[in-house]
């Protein structure tokens, strides 16, 4: 494990030379040497996650031009706005013509899990200055949540250094943008020769099922999952993609009840 | 919808999911919520997937299709299993995805 990490290292070297690493991590030094190997154990976190970003982005961007946006404006909005879900939700408002502020008030709906997300990225990363705030705002996205939480949750803030969560934050996330913008761009630009009916859209869902099977691995997110389930097909029927929020409140208030209940008694809060 | 329409709704896109995703990382210095709710905050990310996942698997075109007649159950049933035993992501999307090529196939 220890010589694949530092196997992975001096390939990130050799990509990046000796200026690119200058660039990325700051002039040589321990602090560079901090950053670098937070860097590479986020992007050794996310590879085997990135096939399921890459059949997703690829078809959000196949999606994207099959419902009539042109190739500018598909890649446009596939660089800026980085979200699969809620371009595939102001798709279909779009090419009706709705206007603007029903396409923004969509796309804020079907986003709010993210918001619940930033909650609980700020007892990890909220003192850092508002620049990189939002640069990790931009790059919190449900499979870089996922993977932050399963690293640090449980475990007190303040046990690893700020420069490591941030970084780890980081080489995560620069692994999941890069094959998301990538294959996305290669969806847009293939859109006419992919076919329906490769079952593409089956291997996404796929990926999130690997994805998110080894977080479920005590009683209370199992019941976290059950009830978010059961509440996701109940109110499926509802517009703006709600069932998602209502799934995550719901499972979030079964979870923890599970757990404080499961807590040995005089343990404290 | 006009060019500028469109310009405008892309860019409004762009702003509002930058917003919806780093409003407590920008604002939590004044919205602090309750450590308890804090710490609950982690089981979010399952149950939001969940909620993203279990649909698609249980419906198609809208209706739900709990019957054994569904290839995306049976495919997503077997990955999980596999990815249960085996803790291998490729495996498992690979298992799942023959399953249910082979029965769409065979239906």
């Amino acid at each position: 494990m220890r010589s694949c990490a530092a196997h992975d290292v001096s390939s990130l070297h050799k990509l990046l030379g000796q200026r690119g690493e200058r660039a990325l991590f700051g002039p040589p030094g321990e602090l560079a040497r901090q950053r670098r190997d937070a860097f590479v154990e986020g992007l050794q976190a996310v590879a085997p996650a990135l096939i399921g970003t890459g059949a997703w982005a690829l078809v959000t961007g196949v999606a994207t031009v099959k419902m009539g946006l042109t190739l500018p404006h598909a890649l446009a909005m596939s660089a800026t706005v980085y979200a699969g879900s809620a371009q595939l939700a102001a798709l279909p408002l779009i090419v009706a013509g709705a206007p603007v502020w029903l396409i923004l008030a969509t796309a804020l709906i079907v986003n709010l899990r993210f918001t619940v997300f930033s909650a609980g990225l700020y007892p990890y990363l909220g003192h850092l200055s508002l620049r990189r705030r939002l640069l990790l705002g931009y790059l919190n996205t449900d499979m870089a949540y996922l993977l932050a939480m399963r690293k640090w949750s449980g475990v007190p803030a303040a046990s690893s250094t700020s420069t490591a969560r941030t970084w780890y934050f980081l080489g995560m996330s620069a692994g999941n943008w890069l094959v998301w913008q990538l294959l996305s761009a290669l969806g847009i630009l293939l859109a006419d020769r992919v076919p329906q009916g490769w079952g593409l859209e089956f291997a996404g869902v796929l990926a999130l099922i690997t994805v998110v099977l080894p977080s479920i691995a005590e009683e209370a997110s199992l019941v976290g999952a059950i009830v978010a389930a059961g509440v996701a097909v109940a109110a499926d029927a509802l517009p703006l993609k709600l069932s998602v929020l209502a799934a995550v409140v719901a499972g979030v208030a079964a979870a923890s009840a599970t757990e404080a209940a499961r807590r040995p008694a005089g343990s404290g809060a | 919808m006009s060019e500028l329409d469109l310009d405008l709704a892309i860019a409004g896109l762009a702003a509002v999911t930058l917003g919806t995703r780093s409003f407590f990382l920008a604002f939590g210095a004044r919205l602090a919520l309750p450590s308890q709710v804090q710490s609950s905050l982690r089981y979010a990310p399952v149950c939001a997937l969940i909620a993203l996942i279990v649909p698609q698997v249980l419906e198609t075109g809208g209706v739900l299709q709990l019957s054994i007649a569904n290839p995306r159950l049976w495919g997503a049933a077997v990955a999980a299993a596999v990815m249960f035993k085996r803790g291998d992501m490729l495996a498992s999307m690979s298992a799942g995805m023959a399953v249910f090529l082979l029965l769409r196939w065979l239906a």
